[in-house]
């Protein structure tokens, strides 16, 4: 259309910066994506830039470990830092009693330190070092800019008050509820406020849903129901400026239910747990004292494209470092013989403890 | 391990966090649930009675035996029932559980004054009840303070059979929250129901103990019928996951014998069967990624080609043939070798095949420059 030919060149991307600077958390990513932080630097760089707007975040919880809280807990922190309303739900009774709990970002003494970067020590057989006076690695080192995007989140250090009290946050408890409908009307109301279609405001939501099928909630046999509610809750997100987080512990649903509600989701992450003292396992991977759980990325969210995201490795370790930060790292292991053992795809986040079996016979 | 179980439940829940709830999962293979959740109840009672515990009472919810039968365990195990201090109470659920006694008569729960340790419950289907009467009862028990109390549940299994998953979970829950409650410990049988109420159980439980039989059978068959059978019916193995605050699990295995005295638990005598719970948590690798020490300390110690260059020397960059110290120090000469005239730049390249090393200049460590 003529009347919008103002640009020079018709390559010139469509890109609206001061919308982005006005607005303090997103971040314009590819195929005209827009993304917030999770709350946990690796995790961004891990799903390249972090939760697209519009999408559906499931975590699927381990049944022996809360990590989920952990992930839930940095993100609903970052959208209160980053002043973006919070919707959250939860099966306890008091919902408001978790927000306690939310971190605060550290002080800027103690910088996450990544592991002493082995770059410093690689030393490297280039024959054409003498054109270059020192081989340049590239160290990402904008930390200042980073840090409006996704703050480190100490998680030993509660948010202040202003931030939980602030009209920005609204809590549901599910506990009680017959079904999901009053959860719906909720997120109904709270989606609304940032609908895409209005072109109104430009700022971003979140809404955070806990053990969505916990066993103690009524509605938590009613399969169909609870598949039919993620399904209009993602209809109604994708439309909006909002990142929906949803976790549900998958050893709880049948089978199927929990492959639809994976087949759902637009990012699918898991945790699980590891056993405590484990020698086997301290051997096969390097790290293992500091290391409380692992993280799976089973798919990552790419809207507006049909080019899926391949990444290079899809677990991680989940680290507390100085207890304080949440990391993940890339796993560095010592292979096992590959003869034996079930594949990796076989194990599907079910925490049932494998007996030992000894074949008699 | 037994001990540290039990000593989980003895040091109780902290303040502002869930209480350690234990589930005993037993099967038909292995039957001596009871005699487990027995022994703890033995344990944990004299602890209650000598003061070492957080929790100053227990509250038995008993739906499988009788309360009569509490009783006489606890007293052939030493433990003072008729004490001074009120610290047991027992909910009877055995009787009567579903009020058929009284179909007639309008009657809601008994207390039996003259018994003070005993009251009836008749309407086992309403949970909600059931969490309310357990809970003033245990506070009838403690008293209103700070003070709390443990609830011991015969079985799990007895209250999936009156009512719905749904509602035994939220009972756990409401349990594990509510703040006078110290523990809770109940038992299982896990092949008398769905695969999904034991996961639901599991999943409230912080701590999950199985008793497991010594061999499993291959037919999954009870493995009465198999060859260790005669062990079976008195030892077996007893398999803990705790879970932990920080995220993890301790998983502990331990052996078991049953004798007419009680149940002793030793560490795992033979190495049988190693556990093959890691396998399936990270994804395979074929290649070596570790070095030993000593690997470390060789790699360390290696001079990389170009590396000692440029120590005051001019850095030579290898263009394919052999550099000039190389051929210095070359003990044979080689008639017709490469040489490079680095002053005037002349090259002159006599080949003669002959007396050539064969594939000299295709050779490519040629170009390691150590």
């Amino acid at each position: 259309m003529a009347t919008t030919r103002t640009r020079v060149s018709s390559f010139a991307p469509n890109l609206s910066s001061v919308k982005s600077s006005q607005h303090l958390g997103l971040k314009n990513g590819p195929n005209g994506a827009t993304f917030i932080s999770s709350g946990i630097s690796d995790l961004d760089k891990i799903l390249g830039g972090g939760f697209t707007l519009g999408s559906l975040v499931m975590i699927m919880e381990d049944a022996e470990a809360p990590h989920h809280m952990l992930l839930l807990r940095n993100f609903m922190s970052q959208g209160l830092l980053h002043r973006q309303p919070l919707l959250y739900s939860s099966p306890s009774k008091d919902p408001r009693g978790f927000l306690g709990t939310l971190p605060s970002p550290g002080s800027s003494k103690d910088d996450i330190s990544r592991e002493p970067s082995h770059e410093k020590d690689l030393r490297i057989a280039w024959q054409y070092k003498k054109y270059f006076s020192v081989p340049q690695l590239n160290i990402n080192t904008n930390n200042g800019g980073q840090h409006d995007y996704c703050n480190d989140l100490d998680l030993r250090k509660p948010l202040e008050r202003h931030f939980i009290t602030s009209n920005n946050v609204d809590c549901v408890s599910i506990q009680n509820s017959q079904n999901l409908d009053v959860l719906k009307d909720r997120c109904a109301e709270f989606l609304a406020q940032f609908s895409r279609n209005e072109g109104g405001s430009s700022s971003a939501g979140r809404i955070a849903i806990q053990s969505f099928c916990s066993p103690q909630c009524k509605y938590s046999d009613m399969e169909w129901h609870m598949l039919s509610f993620i399904r209009s809750l993602k209809g109604m997100a994708r439309s909006s400026n909002v990142v929906v987080v949803v976790t549900f512990p998958p050893s709880l649903l049948s089978p199927s239910c929990s492959k639809r509600l994976q087949h759902m989701a637009d990012t699918l992450l898991s945790v699980r747990a590891i056993p405590d003292e484990d020698k086997e396992l301290a051997k096969l991977l390097t790290g293992y004292q500091d290391m409380v759980g692992l993280l799976n990325v089973h798919k990552v969210a790419r809207l507006n494209t049909q080019v899926p995201v391949i990444l290079e490795a899809t677990t991680f370790s989940i680290k507390l470092q100085k207890r304080k930060y949440l990391v993940f790292e890339c796993l560095n292991q010592a292979p096992v013989d590959g003869s034996g053992g079930s594949s990796y795809g076989n194990y599907d986040g079910c925490s049932r403890s494998t007996k030992a079996v000894s074949l008699d016979f | 391990m037994a001990e540290s179980v039990c000593r989980s439940l003895r040091d109780g829940a902290l303040e502002g966090e869930l209480a350690p709830t234990l589930t005993i999962k037993d099967s038909l293979a292995s039957p001596f649930g009871f005699n487990v959740f027995s022994h703890i109840l033995v344990q944990l009672s004299s602890q209650i009675v000598a003061g070492k515990s957080q929790s100053q009472g227990i509250m038995i919810v008993a739906l499988s035996r009788s309360p009569s039968s509490y009783i006489d365990l606890l007293k052939t195990s030493g433990v003072d029932v008729e004490s001074s201090k009120k610290w047991i109470h027992i909910l009877d659920c055995y009787t009567d559980p579903l009020g058929w006694k009284d179909k007639r008569r309008k009657s809601g729960d008994i207390t039996d004054p003259s018994n003070q340790i005993l009251s009836s419950y008749k309407t086992v289907k309403d949970v909600n009840k059931l969490f309310s009467v357990i809970c003033d009862l245990g506070r009838g028990l403690v008293g209103e303070s700070k003070s709390r109390f443990c609830v011991a549940i015969d079985s799990l299994s007895e209250l999936l059979r009156h009512s719905s998953v749904q509602s035994v979970a939220s009972l756990l829950s409401n349990l594990r929250s509510h703040e006078q409650i110290s523990c809770i410990f109940g038992l299982l049988h896990s092949d008398l129901h769905e695969e999904r109420a034991v996961a639901v159980v599991e999943y409230t439980s912080s701590m999950v103990a199985s008793v497991d039989p010594f061999h499993h059978s291959v037919d999954g068959q009870g493995s009465y019928l198999g060859n260790s059978s005669r062990q079976n019916l008195t030892k077996g193995k007893f398999n803990v996951r705790c879970k932990r605050r920080n995220g993890r699990v301790r998983v502990t295995c331990e052996e078991f014998r049953v004798e007419p005295s009680g149940i002793s638990f030793a560490p795992v005598s033979s190495v049988d069967g190693a556990a093959v719970a890691v396998a399936g948590l990270i994804p395979k690798v074929q290649f070596n990624l570790q070095l030993s020490e000593k690997e470390r300390v060789d790699r360390s110690r290696v001079v990389l080609p170009f590396e000692h260059q440029g120590n005051g020397k001019p850095i030579q960059i290898y263009d394919g043939r052999r550099s000039l110290e190389d051929s210095k120090n070359e003990a044979t000469p080689i008639s017709g070798g490469k040489k490079e005239d680095s002053g005037r730049g002349e090259i002159i390249y006599y080949r003669d095949s002959d007396d050539e090393m064969l594939d000299s200049d295709e050779d490519p460590d040629d170009d390691l420059d150590i």
